[in-house]
Protein backbone atom coordinates (compact mmCIF):
# COMPACT_ATOMS: atom_id res chain seq x y z
CA UNK A 1 0.00 0.00 0.00
CA UNK A 2 1.39 3.39 -1.06
CA UNK A 3 2.06 5.78 1.88
CA UNK A 4 -0.59 8.44 2.14
CA UNK A 5 2.64 11.05 2.36
CA UNK A 6 4.51 10.37 -0.45
CA UNK A 7 1.40 10.60 -2.53
CA UNK A 8 0.83 14.95 -1.12
CA UNK A 9 2.68 17.52 -3.19
CA UNK A 10 4.60 19.12 -1.49
CA UNK A 11 3.74 22.46 -0.53
CA UNK A 12 4.50 25.99 -1.86
CA UNK A 13 7.20 27.66 -0.85
CA UNK A 14 5.20 30.90 1.49
CA UNK A 15 4.59 33.85 0.13
CA UNK A 16 7.49 36.03 0.75
CA UNK A 17 5.54 37.88 3.38
CA UNK A 18 4.49 41.31 3.27
CA UNK A 19 7.04 41.87 0.12
CA UNK A 20 5.49 41.27 -3.30
CA UNK A 21 7.84 40.08 -6.13
CA UNK A 22 5.96 42.86 -8.28
CA UNK A 23 4.44 45.92 -6.92
CA UNK A 24 2.47 48.18 -8.93
CA UNK A 25 0.99 51.19 -8.08
CA UNK A 26 -0.49 53.84 -9.82
CA UNK A 27 0.21 52.32 -13.63
CA UNK A 28 -1.25 54.40 -16.47
CA UNK A 29 -0.86 53.43 -20.00
CA UNK A 30 -0.82 55.25 -23.27
CA UNK A 31 -1.61 54.10 -26.95
CA UNK A 32 -0.49 57.40 -28.17
CA UNK A 33 -3.45 59.47 -26.49
CA UNK A 34 -5.81 56.56 -25.74
CA UNK A 35 -5.29 55.65 -22.08
CA UNK A 36 -5.18 52.58 -21.86
CA UNK A 37 -4.71 51.60 -18.03
CA UNK A 38 -6.35 53.86 -15.66
CA UNK A 39 -4.51 53.85 -12.44
CA UNK A 40 -3.92 50.37 -11.74
CA UNK A 41 -1.99 48.76 -8.51
CA UNK A 42 -1.82 45.62 -7.40
CA UNK A 43 0.99 43.07 -6.09
CA UNK A 44 2.15 39.93 -7.93
CA UNK A 45 2.99 37.41 -4.84
CA UNK A 46 6.07 35.76 -5.31
CA UNK A 47 5.93 32.02 -6.19
CA UNK A 48 2.44 32.18 -7.06
CA UNK A 49 0.82 32.39 -10.13
CA UNK A 50 -1.64 35.09 -11.06
CA UNK A 51 -4.21 35.03 -13.64
CA UNK A 52 -5.32 38.18 -15.70
CA UNK A 53 -8.71 37.71 -17.08
CA UNK A 54 -10.85 40.46 -18.87
CA UNK A 55 -13.06 40.91 -21.95
CA UNK A 56 -10.79 41.94 -25.07
CA UNK A 57 -9.83 45.54 -24.69
CA UNK A 58 -9.98 45.60 -21.20
CA UNK A 59 -5.66 46.16 -20.80
CA UNK A 60 -5.07 42.54 -19.50
CA UNK A 61 -2.22 42.13 -22.30
CA UNK A 62 -1.22 45.55 -22.02
CA UNK A 63 -0.60 45.35 -18.25
CA UNK A 64 1.48 42.20 -19.07
CA UNK A 65 3.57 44.09 -21.48
CA UNK A 66 4.27 46.74 -18.86
CA UNK A 67 5.71 44.98 -16.57
CA UNK A 68 8.51 43.49 -18.57
CA UNK A 69 8.44 46.98 -21.16
CA UNK A 70 7.86 45.02 -24.26
CA UNK A 71 5.83 48.07 -25.29
CA UNK A 72 9.24 49.83 -25.45
CA UNK A 73 9.30 48.50 -29.21
CA UNK A 74 6.30 50.47 -30.15
CA UNK A 75 6.91 54.15 -30.88
CA UNK A 76 4.22 56.34 -29.01
CA UNK A 77 3.13 53.72 -26.38
CA UNK A 78 4.27 55.19 -22.84
CA UNK A 79 3.81 53.96 -19.37
CA UNK A 80 3.67 56.37 -16.10
CA UNK A 81 3.58 55.11 -12.62
CA UNK A 82 5.56 52.42 -10.98
CA UNK A 83 6.24 48.61 -11.42
CA UNK A 84 8.59 48.19 -8.44
CA UNK A 85 10.52 44.99 -8.75
CA UNK A 86 13.70 44.41 -6.49
CA UNK A 87 13.38 47.63 -4.92
CA UNK A 88 13.38 49.81 -8.21
CA UNK A 89 10.87 50.77 -10.39
CA UNK A 90 10.95 48.95 -14.02
CA UNK A 91 10.25 52.24 -15.98
CA UNK A 92 12.72 53.86 -14.69
CA UNK A 93 14.57 55.04 -18.22
CA UNK A 94 17.65 54.30 -16.64
CA UNK A 95 16.64 49.99 -16.30
CA UNK A 96 18.74 48.03 -18.77
CA UNK A 97 15.82 46.02 -20.39
CA UNK A 98 17.70 43.39 -22.02
CA UNK A 99 18.41 42.55 -18.03
CA UNK A 100 15.26 43.30 -17.16
CA UNK A 101 13.61 40.62 -19.45
CA UNK A 102 16.01 38.07 -18.56
CA UNK A 103 14.52 38.60 -15.02
CA UNK A 104 10.93 38.60 -16.35
CA UNK A 105 10.77 36.67 -19.48
CA UNK A 106 7.47 36.31 -21.38
CA UNK A 107 6.03 33.61 -23.53
CA UNK A 108 3.40 34.68 -26.02
CA UNK A 109 0.38 33.26 -27.71
CA UNK A 110 1.98 32.21 -30.67
CA UNK A 111 5.35 29.74 -30.69
CA UNK A 112 8.00 32.20 -31.06
CA UNK A 113 10.55 29.01 -32.17
CA UNK A 114 13.89 30.06 -34.15
CA UNK A 115 14.87 28.39 -37.43
CA UNK A 116 17.30 26.83 -35.37
CA UNK A 117 18.05 23.41 -33.69
CA UNK A 118 16.02 22.85 -30.93
CA UNK A 119 19.50 23.17 -28.56
CA UNK A 120 20.47 26.06 -29.94
CA UNK A 121 16.64 27.52 -29.49
CA UNK A 122 17.28 27.09 -25.94
CA UNK A 123 20.96 28.25 -25.68
CA UNK A 124 20.00 31.58 -27.72
CA UNK A 125 19.57 33.79 -24.82
CA UNK A 126 22.64 31.86 -22.53
CA UNK A 127 25.02 32.17 -25.16
CA UNK A 128 24.20 36.05 -24.92
CA UNK A 129 24.05 36.57 -21.05
CA UNK A 130 26.20 33.53 -19.80
CA UNK A 131 30.01 32.45 -20.88
CA UNK A 132 29.86 28.69 -20.12
CA UNK A 133 31.66 26.17 -21.27
CA UNK A 134 30.19 23.27 -23.59
CA UNK A 135 29.13 20.63 -21.09
CA UNK A 136 27.53 23.56 -18.62
CA UNK A 137 25.55 25.03 -21.66
CA UNK A 138 24.40 21.06 -22.42
CA UNK A 139 23.43 21.03 -18.63
CA UNK A 140 21.44 24.08 -18.93
CA UNK A 141 19.71 23.18 -22.29
CA UNK A 142 18.48 19.66 -20.99
CA UNK A 143 17.94 21.73 -17.09
CA UNK A 144 15.54 24.08 -19.28
CA UNK A 145 13.60 21.34 -21.32
CA UNK A 146 13.07 19.51 -18.05
CA UNK A 147 11.79 22.18 -16.58
CA UNK A 148 9.80 22.88 -19.73
CA UNK A 149 8.46 19.11 -19.55
CA UNK A 150 9.89 18.49 -23.40
CA UNK A 151 13.00 16.77 -22.71
CA UNK A 152 11.80 12.78 -22.65
CA UNK A 153 10.35 14.12 -26.20
CA UNK A 154 13.51 15.82 -27.71
CA UNK A 155 16.42 14.51 -26.21
CA UNK A 156 17.52 12.11 -28.97
CA UNK A 157 17.07 14.67 -31.67
CA UNK A 158 18.32 18.12 -29.54
CA UNK A 159 19.86 18.82 -33.07
CA UNK A 160 16.98 18.44 -35.23
CA UNK A 161 14.92 21.82 -36.27
CA UNK A 162 13.13 23.05 -33.67
CA UNK A 163 10.42 23.76 -36.95
CA UNK A 164 9.78 20.04 -37.23
CA UNK A 165 8.06 19.74 -33.32
CA UNK A 166 4.22 20.06 -32.92
CA UNK A 167 2.22 23.07 -31.55
CA UNK A 168 2.13 22.26 -28.10
CA UNK A 169 5.77 21.03 -28.20
CA UNK A 170 7.13 24.66 -29.76
CA UNK A 171 5.04 26.41 -27.30
CA UNK A 172 7.10 24.27 -24.44
CA UNK A 173 10.41 25.15 -26.03
CA UNK A 174 9.72 28.66 -26.23
CA UNK A 175 9.11 28.44 -22.38
CA UNK A 176 12.20 26.59 -21.87
CA UNK A 177 14.07 29.12 -23.88
CA UNK A 178 12.71 31.57 -21.28
CA UNK A 179 13.63 29.66 -18.43
CA UNK A 180 17.06 28.83 -19.73
CA UNK A 181 18.17 32.44 -18.19
CA UNK A 182 17.02 31.48 -14.99
CA UNK A 183 14.22 33.94 -14.47
CA UNK A 184 12.66 35.55 -11.69
CA UNK A 185 8.88 35.77 -13.25
CA UNK A 186 7.98 34.57 -15.76
CA UNK A 187 5.07 36.25 -18.22
CA UNK A 188 2.53 34.14 -20.60
CA UNK A 189 0.33 36.32 -22.96
CA UNK A 190 -2.47 33.62 -23.57
CA UNK A 191 0.22 30.76 -23.80
CA UNK A 192 -2.70 28.09 -25.12
CA UNK A 193 -4.67 29.49 -27.22
CA UNK A 194 -3.02 27.58 -30.07
CA UNK A 195 -2.94 24.51 -28.51
CA UNK A 196 -5.06 21.25 -28.33
CA UNK A 197 -6.18 20.46 -24.76
CA UNK A 198 -3.90 18.16 -24.19
CA UNK A 199 -1.06 20.36 -24.96
CA UNK A 200 -2.85 22.96 -22.55
CA UNK A 201 -3.34 20.95 -19.68
CA UNK A 202 0.61 19.99 -20.36
CA UNK A 203 1.50 23.14 -19.95
CA UNK A 204 -0.68 23.85 -17.08
CA UNK A 205 0.93 20.82 -15.07
CA UNK A 206 4.44 22.52 -15.94
CA UNK A 207 3.30 25.58 -14.76
CA UNK A 208 2.16 24.25 -11.35
CA UNK A 209 5.24 22.90 -10.99
CA UNK A 210 7.39 25.85 -12.15
CA UNK A 211 5.67 28.26 -9.64
CA UNK A 212 7.91 26.56 -7.14
CA UNK A 213 10.69 28.68 -8.50
CA UNK A 214 9.51 31.21 -10.28
CA UNK A 215 6.32 34.13 -9.75
CA UNK A 216 4.26 33.12 -12.87
CA UNK A 217 1.58 35.82 -14.47
CA UNK A 218 -0.83 34.33 -17.20
CA UNK A 219 -3.12 36.31 -19.04
CA UNK A 220 -6.34 33.97 -20.56
CA UNK A 221 -9.01 33.92 -22.37
CA UNK A 222 -10.09 30.80 -21.10
CA UNK A 223 -12.01 31.20 -17.77
CA UNK A 224 -11.72 27.72 -16.71
CA UNK A 225 -7.81 27.94 -17.74
CA UNK A 226 -7.70 30.74 -15.00
CA UNK A 227 -9.33 29.00 -12.72
CA UNK A 228 -7.46 25.55 -13.11
CA UNK A 229 -4.28 26.84 -12.85
CA UNK A 230 -3.87 30.46 -10.75
CA UNK A 231 -4.02 31.17 -7.51
CA UNK A 232 -5.06 34.79 -7.92
CA UNK A 233 -7.59 35.84 -10.57
CA UNK A 234 -7.14 39.91 -11.57
CA UNK A 235 -10.09 40.83 -13.51
CA UNK A 236 -9.76 43.85 -16.00
CA UNK A 237 -12.39 45.92 -17.34
CA UNK A 238 -11.94 48.66 -19.59
CA UNK A 239 -8.32 49.77 -18.60
CA UNK A 240 -9.38 49.56 -14.58
CA UNK A 241 -8.68 46.83 -11.91
CA UNK A 242 -12.06 45.51 -10.99
CA UNK A 243 -11.33 42.88 -8.96
CA UNK A 244 -8.39 41.12 -7.33
CA UNK A 245 -8.60 37.60 -5.40
CA UNK A 246 -7.52 34.33 -4.64
CA UNK A 247 -8.70 31.69 -7.53
CA UNK A 248 -11.26 29.89 -5.41
CA UNK A 249 -13.41 33.13 -3.90
CA UNK A 250 -12.99 35.19 -7.12
CA UNK A 251 -14.92 31.75 -9.31
CA UNK A 252 -17.36 31.30 -6.39
CA UNK A 253 -18.40 34.70 -4.62
CA UNK A 254 -16.91 37.32 -6.46
CA UNK A 255 -17.29 40.60 -4.26
CA UNK A 256 -18.54 42.66 -7.73
CA UNK A 257 -21.18 41.86 -9.84
CA UNK A 258 -19.18 43.24 -13.16
CA UNK A 259 -16.77 40.36 -12.18
CA UNK A 260 -19.68 37.89 -11.25
CA UNK A 261 -21.51 38.63 -14.63
CA UNK A 262 -18.52 38.69 -16.88
CA UNK A 263 -17.16 35.40 -15.65
CA UNK A 264 -20.37 33.73 -15.58
CA UNK A 265 -20.62 34.76 -19.21
CA UNK A 266 -23.08 37.78 -18.75
CA UNK A 267 -20.93 40.16 -20.85
CA UNK A 268 -17.69 39.92 -22.58
CA UNK B 1 -28.59 40.38 -16.01
CA UNK B 2 -29.42 37.69 -19.10
CA UNK B 3 -26.42 34.98 -20.34
CA UNK B 4 -24.62 35.44 -23.73
CA UNK B 5 -26.04 32.39 -24.13
CA UNK B 6 -29.84 32.21 -23.82
CA UNK B 7 -30.47 28.30 -22.93
CA UNK B 8 -28.24 28.39 -20.16
CA UNK B 9 -30.72 30.85 -18.90
CA UNK B 10 -33.44 28.02 -19.92
CA UNK B 11 -31.98 25.28 -17.83
CA UNK B 12 -31.31 27.74 -14.59
CA UNK B 13 -34.91 29.05 -14.89
CA UNK B 14 -36.52 25.28 -15.36
CA UNK B 15 -34.49 23.74 -12.16
CA UNK B 16 -35.96 26.83 -9.80
CA UNK B 17 -38.93 26.44 -11.14
CA UNK B 18 -38.84 22.69 -10.36
CA UNK B 19 -37.40 23.23 -7.17
CA UNK B 20 -39.97 25.89 -6.08
CA UNK B 21 -42.91 23.06 -7.35
CA UNK B 22 -41.13 20.93 -4.87
CA UNK B 23 -41.27 23.65 -2.26
CA UNK B 24 -45.11 23.90 -2.60
CA UNK B 25 -45.44 19.35 -2.32
CA UNK B 26 -43.34 19.17 0.40
CA UNK B 27 -45.03 22.36 2.48
CA UNK B 28 -48.71 20.53 1.23
CA UNK B 29 -47.35 17.30 2.82
CA UNK B 30 -46.00 18.42 6.23
CA UNK B 31 -49.67 20.82 6.58
CA UNK B 32 -51.90 18.15 6.02
CA UNK B 33 -50.18 15.03 7.74
CA UNK B 34 -50.83 17.06 10.98
CA UNK B 35 -53.89 17.99 10.25
CA UNK B 36 -55.01 14.26 9.71
CA UNK B 37 -53.86 13.98 13.30
CA UNK B 38 -56.05 16.95 14.15
CA UNK B 39 -58.95 15.61 11.97
CA UNK B 40 -58.60 12.29 12.69
CA UNK B 41 -59.24 12.12 8.83
CA UNK B 42 -57.25 8.39 7.97
CA UNK B 43 -57.98 9.58 4.09
CA UNK B 44 -55.88 12.40 4.03
CA UNK B 45 -53.48 10.50 5.73
CA UNK B 46 -53.28 7.89 2.43
CA UNK B 47 -53.25 10.94 0.20
CA UNK B 48 -49.96 12.42 1.89
CA UNK B 49 -48.58 8.49 1.78
CA UNK B 50 -49.30 9.04 -1.58
CA UNK B 51 -48.24 11.80 -2.90
CA UNK B 52 -44.52 11.41 -1.71
CA UNK B 53 -43.45 9.83 -4.44
CA UNK B 54 -43.68 12.74 -7.08
CA UNK B 55 -41.38 14.42 -4.25
CA UNK B 56 -38.98 11.97 -4.72
CA UNK B 57 -38.84 11.99 -8.18
CA UNK B 58 -38.47 15.80 -8.36
CA UNK B 59 -35.69 16.01 -6.69
CA UNK B 60 -33.52 12.88 -8.89
CA UNK B 61 -34.91 15.14 -11.73
CA UNK B 62 -33.65 18.07 -10.09
CA UNK B 63 -30.53 16.38 -9.19
CA UNK B 64 -30.04 15.16 -12.70
CA UNK B 65 -30.70 18.86 -14.20
CA UNK B 66 -28.10 20.14 -12.28
CA UNK B 67 -25.47 17.74 -12.96
CA UNK B 68 -25.78 18.63 -16.68
CA UNK B 69 -25.51 21.60 -16.16
CA UNK B 70 -22.47 21.34 -14.40
CA UNK B 71 -20.89 19.44 -17.27
CA UNK B 72 -22.07 21.20 -19.62
CA UNK B 73 -21.81 24.90 -18.72
CA UNK B 74 -19.50 25.13 -15.99
CA UNK B 75 -21.38 27.06 -13.79
CA UNK B 76 -19.61 29.93 -11.89
CA UNK B 77 -20.00 32.52 -9.12
CA UNK B 78 -23.66 32.87 -8.32
CA UNK B 79 -24.57 30.58 -11.13
CA UNK B 80 -22.50 27.51 -9.61
CA UNK B 81 -24.13 28.65 -5.81
CA UNK B 82 -27.37 28.95 -7.04
CA UNK B 83 -26.97 24.74 -8.77
CA UNK B 84 -25.09 23.67 -5.62
CA UNK B 85 -27.53 25.08 -3.66
CA UNK B 86 -30.78 23.54 -5.23
CA UNK B 87 -29.32 20.14 -4.89
CA UNK B 88 -28.86 20.57 -1.47
CA UNK B 89 -32.56 22.69 -1.16
CA UNK B 90 -34.30 19.36 -3.28
CA UNK B 91 -32.38 16.68 -0.81
CA UNK B 92 -33.94 18.92 2.48
CA UNK B 93 -36.94 19.12 0.51
CA UNK B 94 -37.13 15.70 -0.10
CA UNK B 95 -36.13 14.87 3.53
CA UNK B 96 -39.46 16.72 5.16
CA UNK B 97 -41.33 14.77 2.49
CA UNK B 98 -39.98 11.45 4.33
CA UNK B 99 -40.64 13.09 7.55
CA UNK B 100 -44.52 14.25 6.53
CA UNK B 101 -45.11 10.77 5.21
CA UNK B 102 -43.79 9.12 8.67
CA UNK B 103 -46.16 11.43 10.46
CA UNK B 104 -49.15 10.38 8.37
CA UNK B 105 -48.46 6.57 8.55
CA UNK B 106 -48.83 7.58 12.34
CA UNK B 107 -51.97 9.59 11.89
CA UNK B 108 -53.59 6.41 10.58
CA UNK B 109 -52.75 4.53 13.69
CA UNK B 110 -53.23 7.44 16.24
CA UNK B 111 -56.83 8.18 14.53
CA UNK B 112 -57.64 4.58 15.50
CA UNK B 113 -56.71 4.72 19.14
CA UNK B 114 -58.48 6.54 22.01
CA UNK B 115 -58.79 10.18 21.13
CA UNK B 116 -56.09 12.28 22.95
CA UNK B 117 -57.61 15.89 22.56
CA UNK B 118 -55.23 17.86 24.69
CA UNK B 119 -52.14 16.20 23.45
CA UNK B 120 -53.35 16.25 19.49
CA UNK B 121 -53.59 19.93 19.55
CA UNK B 122 -50.36 20.71 20.94
CA UNK B 123 -49.30 18.87 18.53
CA UNK B 124 -51.08 20.64 16.22
CA UNK B 125 -49.92 24.13 17.19
CA UNK B 126 -46.21 22.85 16.57
CA UNK B 127 -47.24 21.52 13.70
CA UNK B 128 -48.67 24.62 12.76
CA UNK B 129 -45.65 26.72 13.59
CA UNK B 130 -43.35 23.83 12.04
CA UNK B 131 -45.55 24.76 8.90
CA UNK B 132 -45.20 28.49 9.33
CA UNK B 133 -41.04 28.40 9.23
CA UNK B 134 -41.00 26.42 6.59
CA UNK B 135 -43.57 28.46 4.10
CA UNK B 136 -41.28 31.49 5.60
CA UNK B 137 -37.88 29.89 4.24
CA UNK B 138 -39.73 28.94 0.74
CA UNK B 139 -40.73 32.35 0.61
CA UNK B 140 -37.54 33.48 0.97
CA UNK B 141 -36.64 30.96 -1.67
CA UNK B 142 -39.22 32.71 -3.75
CA UNK B 143 -38.45 35.95 -3.53
CA UNK B 144 -34.69 36.06 -2.74
CA UNK B 145 -35.32 37.90 0.42
CA UNK B 146 -32.05 37.00 3.03
CA UNK B 147 -33.24 38.52 5.82
CA UNK B 148 -36.62 35.60 5.50
CA UNK B 149 -33.71 33.31 5.32
CA UNK B 150 -32.52 34.43 8.67
CA UNK B 151 -35.22 35.20 10.65
CA UNK B 152 -36.23 31.07 9.99
CA UNK B 153 -32.43 30.60 11.13
CA UNK B 154 -32.59 32.56 14.12
CA UNK B 155 -35.78 31.26 15.52
CA UNK B 156 -35.16 27.67 15.53
CA UNK B 157 -35.37 26.99 19.08
CA UNK B 158 -38.87 28.16 19.46
CA UNK B 159 -39.90 24.84 17.46
CA UNK B 160 -37.14 23.01 20.00
CA UNK B 161 -38.76 24.29 23.29
CA UNK B 162 -42.19 23.44 21.71
CA UNK B 163 -40.89 20.06 21.28
CA UNK B 164 -39.61 19.69 24.77
CA UNK B 165 -42.92 20.82 25.86
CA UNK B 166 -44.72 18.32 24.11
CA UNK B 167 -42.26 15.70 25.49
CA UNK B 168 -42.93 16.92 29.09
CA UNK B 169 -46.52 16.38 28.57
CA UNK B 170 -46.42 13.22 26.66
CA UNK B 171 -44.46 12.04 29.75
CA UNK B 172 -47.19 12.73 31.94
CA UNK B 173 -49.60 10.79 30.19
CA UNK B 174 -47.84 8.10 29.76
CA UNK B 175 -47.55 7.59 33.41
CA UNK B 176 -51.12 8.67 34.14
CA UNK B 177 -52.71 6.12 32.15
CA UNK B 178 -50.66 3.25 30.53
CA UNK B 179 -53.59 2.53 28.21
CA UNK B 180 -52.66 6.08 26.48
CA UNK B 181 -49.05 4.54 25.51
CA UNK B 182 -48.96 2.73 22.31
CA UNK B 183 -51.01 6.40 20.92
CA UNK B 184 -48.69 8.47 23.60
CA UNK B 185 -45.22 6.69 21.52
CA UNK B 186 -46.71 7.49 18.31
CA UNK B 187 -46.97 10.70 18.96
CA UNK B 188 -43.46 11.54 20.84
CA UNK B 189 -42.16 10.19 17.12
CA UNK B 190 -44.50 12.96 15.85
CA UNK B 191 -43.63 15.56 17.98
CA UNK B 192 -39.72 14.22 16.91
CA UNK B 193 -40.52 14.12 13.23
CA UNK B 194 -42.04 17.87 13.58
CA UNK B 195 -38.91 18.80 15.10
CA UNK B 196 -36.88 17.57 12.53
CA UNK B 197 -38.49 19.18 9.83
CA UNK B 198 -37.97 22.65 11.30
CA UNK B 199 -33.87 21.54 11.54
CA UNK B 200 -34.24 20.94 7.49
CA UNK B 201 -35.89 24.31 7.32
CA UNK B 202 -33.23 25.61 9.05
CA UNK B 203 -30.74 24.23 6.60
CA UNK B 204 -32.44 25.66 3.93
CA UNK B 205 -31.92 29.29 5.44
CA UNK B 206 -28.02 28.56 6.00
CA UNK B 207 -28.01 27.22 2.13
CA UNK B 208 -29.88 30.18 0.68
CA UNK B 209 -28.04 32.53 2.96
CA UNK B 210 -24.74 31.23 1.49
CA UNK B 211 -26.40 31.36 -2.13
CA UNK B 212 -27.71 34.80 -1.92
CA UNK B 213 -24.74 36.36 -0.22
CA UNK B 214 -21.50 34.10 -0.86
CA UNK B 215 -21.17 34.14 2.70
CA UNK B 216 -21.50 31.38 5.27
CA UNK B 217 -23.99 31.92 8.36
CA UNK B 218 -21.30 30.71 10.76
CA UNK B 219 -22.69 32.97 14.06
CA UNK B 220 -23.57 30.78 17.08
CA UNK B 221 -27.49 30.30 17.21
CA UNK B 222 -29.59 29.88 20.18
CA UNK B 223 -29.98 26.74 20.93
CA UNK B 224 -32.38 24.85 23.53
CA UNK B 225 -31.06 22.74 25.74
CA UNK B 226 -34.32 21.76 27.99
CA UNK B 227 -34.37 18.59 26.30
CA UNK B 228 -31.07 17.14 27.82
CA UNK B 229 -32.23 18.85 31.47
CA UNK B 230 -35.46 16.50 31.02
CA UNK B 231 -33.49 13.33 30.01
CA UNK B 232 -31.44 13.66 32.68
Amino acid sequence: MSDISTLAEPPLPPESGPAPKIAVRNLDFFYGARRALKSVSVDFPANRTTAIIGPSGCGKSTLLRSLNRIYDLYPGQRATGEVGFEGRNLLDPDISVTELRREIGMVFQKPTPFPLSIRDNVAFALKHFERLSPAALNDRVEGALRQAALWDEVKDKLNASALGLSGGQQQRLSIARTLAVRPQVILLDEPTSALDPISTLRIEELLDNLVREVTVIIVTHNLQQAARCSHRTLFMYEGELIEAGETGALFTSPAERRTSDYISGRFG
Amino acid sequence: MEHTVKAFDEELDAITAELARMGGLAEAEVADSIRAIGEGDPGLAASVIARDARLDALEREIERRAIRLIALRQPVADDLRHTVSAMKISSNLERIGDLAKNIAKRAVVIVESEPLTPLTSSIERMGELVSARLKTVLDALATREVELAVTVWRNDHEIDEHYDTIFRELLTYMMGDPRTIAACAHLLFVAKNLERIGDHATNIAEILHFEITGVELTEERPKSDALMKAEA
